[in-house]
């Protein structure tokens, strides 16, 4: 479904994602981890179009996206949540979602009215259980469901692809399995294929198929979870080559 | 059909050749308000003939002119209250095509004896391509450089009319333009002038209104508030903000065009002045941060306290007003229409209400 030729971005001197290539089937869960600054969110900002590649190519079902815009990709069926969670906050949890809804394709086409826009929106509150908080302003979220809004708002955009960047940061253990279980089960009822960024394996360990561990910019492993954790070039990445040492 | 009428959700629905819906919400709780504020604000210049000078130091013909000058500021501050809305940038110029506006009308009547009507589609897409040529800044420049950039455009213009005053005639301006319209009786001329800018406020704010409730303004809402937000929507941020500034541009052109055809003259360094940037700006901030109807209120709270300080202080008044204007600000950071309307967030922001049992 996507594939990531040879990509690069450079920002002044600093290389943040140097010639990765990557491949995500149809419908495949895929856990993108690595250090911090290792350029996993770069990575993300590349797919889906927020910045544009020194080199490289980015293919999204059989079609050269690189030149697209990001509203373009996001049209053709790639949606993202953020690190740290993008909401209105001056608008209520509803009136958030009403928006993807209303910048949707499907929007114009079914010459919807913002009544019908917002029952849609409902809809994918319910999923994510956050129905009851809809007429909550944003900005007294906390940080669990500002998660959930987010994946709401992805899923209302009619995706085929989501790239949820680190959905886990600053939850409880209980909120963090809450939202795992809520990803595999979007993937399973909405047929998505998910890359999912996280900064901690142990935590996505469970739910994904595959594992690409990035470090400095660069892949430097990709197979299924429990190889991951026993690959050398991971734990160095991860707590430093003195550390292995000692 | 040429026009379908239909009852929806409290609502009366107008289809328009199938092509074109205009809604009118049936509840009168809805309109209520805005019918008496509009009554008022056609009734009220009615009675200045009639009003003793001495109530506010003003005479009637000086209170209208004030009025009508209060119109042509709430025109470009509506346009560059919309134009904030819809770029998520402040334009610090918008007094550069206030007088741009004013220019082409000027020097087409003047030098060519063009027709007001064809000066009033002259300076509107003049402005507006002028406004298209410089809309990709709001895309490229962020923060204090599309701030500085539009400060300096105003500043450029006003060298300008001196370096090439053999055209734009610079302090002595350009006199002996075809007025709008004269009667011979000053009271009526000045009637037909605040009645015409009335009308075109009203136009322009009917029109934004309509915008703001519709799609777009969810749009342009959530353009203002969070750009990546929008692009993750699949929104073309780039376009619809360079749509919004040219043609913005393009009415902040019709306020200049109405000042030359209004005063008969036109001397941009005057409009070009810091005041008058203050007068726009002020209009949409002192009204209400994003509340189009405030924005009016705005303008006419402003250019009145202006003669009103004006006819009791002289020297002084616009020292006085402006420390007024800065007090204010601090004490109503909701704007005016904030004390009529007290709403948690945004007046801009459309609300949807669904009925859904849980």
């Amino acid at each position: 479904m996507l594939q990531v030729d040879s990509l690069t971005k450079r920002f002044g001197g600093i290389t943040a994602v140097n010639n990765v290539s990557l491949r995500i089937s149809r419908n495949e869960i895929v856990g993108l981890i690595g250090p911090n600054g290792s350029g996993k969110t770069t990575l993300v900002n590349l797919i889906s179009g927020f910045y544009k590649p020194d080199s490289g190519r980015v293919i999204f079902e059989g079609i050269d996206i690189t030149g697209k815009r990001a509203d373009e990709r996001v049209k053709l069926g790639i949606a993202r949540t953020f690190q740290i969670p993008k909401v209105i906050g001056n608008m209520t949890v509803l009136q958030n979602v009403v928006y993807a809804v209303i910048g949707s394709k499907r929007f114009k086409e079914r010459k919807m009215t913002l009544a019908e826009a917002g029952e849609e929106a409902l809809y994918y509150l319910d999923i994510v259980n956050l129905l009851r908080k809809r007429d909550i302003l944003c900005r007294d979220l906390p940080i669990y469901e500002l998660r959930l809004l987010e994946l709401a708002r992805a899923l209302a955009l009619n995706p085929k692809f989501i790239m949820v960047d680190e959905a886990m940061a600053g939850l409880n253990p209980t909120e963090a399995d809450n939202v795992a279980k809520l990803i595999e089960r979007l993937r399973e009822e909405f047929n998505l294929t998910i890359v999912w960024v996280e900064h901690v394996l142990r935590i996505i360990m469970k739910s994904v198929e595959r594992v690409v561990v990035m470090s400095e910019g660069e892949v430097i492993a990709d197979g299924v979870p429990y190889e991951i954790v026993r690959n050398i070039e991971v734990i160095k990445a991860y707590i430093g080559e003195e550390m292995i040492k000692i | 059909m040429v026009m379908r009428f239909e009852e929806r959700r409290g609502r009366i629905i107008i289809h328009f050749l199938n092509r074109w819906r205009f809604e009118w919400v049936v509840e009168p709780r809805y309109w209520r308000n805005p019918m008496i504020a509009t009554f008022l604000w056609i009734c009220i210049p009615l009675l200045i003939p009639f009003t003793p000078s001495g109530v506010i130091g003003i005479g009637p013909m000086a209170l209208l002119s004030t009025l009508i000058l209060a119109n042509v500021i709430a025109i470009s501050a509506l346009a560059h209250s919309f134009q904030t809305i819809g770029t998520g940038r402040v334009n610090f110029g918008p007094h550069f095509f206030v007088v741009t506006g004013g220019y082409v009308a000027a020097l087409l009547n003047k030098s060519y004896g063009v027709d007001p009507i064809i000066t009033f589609l002259s300076s509107f897409t003049i402005t507006a391509l002028i406004g298209l040529v410089l809309s990709p800044l709001t895309v490229i420049a962020r923060g204090i450089y599309f701030t500085l950039i539009t400060l300096i455009l105003p500043s450029i213009l006003h060298e300008f009319t001196y370096w090439r005053s053999d055209i734009f005639g610079a302090e002595t301006g350009i006199p002996g333009i075809a007025r709008l319209i004269s009667t011979g009786s000053v009271i009526y001329d000045l009637y037909i002038y605040f009645y015409t800018s009335f009308i075109i406020v009203a136009i322009i704010l009917l029109v934004i209104d309509k915008i703001l409730r519709s799609r777009w303004g969810f749009i342009l809402g959530v353009i203002n508030e969070d750009e990546d937000v929008a692009i993750s929507f699949g929104l073309n941020i780039g376009r619809i903000k360079m749509i919004v500034f040219t043609i913005t541009s393009g009415v902040m052109g019709i306020s200049g065009w109405f000042i030359t055809h209004y005063y008969g003259s036109f001397t941009g360094t005057v409009w070009l002045e810091p005041w008058m940037l203050i007068f726009i700006l002020l209009s949409s901030v002192l009204g209400g941060k994003g509340a189009i109807y405030g924005t009016v209120i705005g303008a006419y709270f402003i250019v009145l306290l202006r003669e009103v300080l004006r006819s009791y202080l002289r020297e002084t008044a616009l020292l006085v007003l402006y420390i007024i204007l800065l007090v204010l600000l601090y004490l109503l950071p909701e704007g005016l229409w904030g004390l009529y309307r007290r709403r948690r967030y945004r007046e801009y922001m459309p609300s949807v209400r669904i009925r859904r049992k849980l």
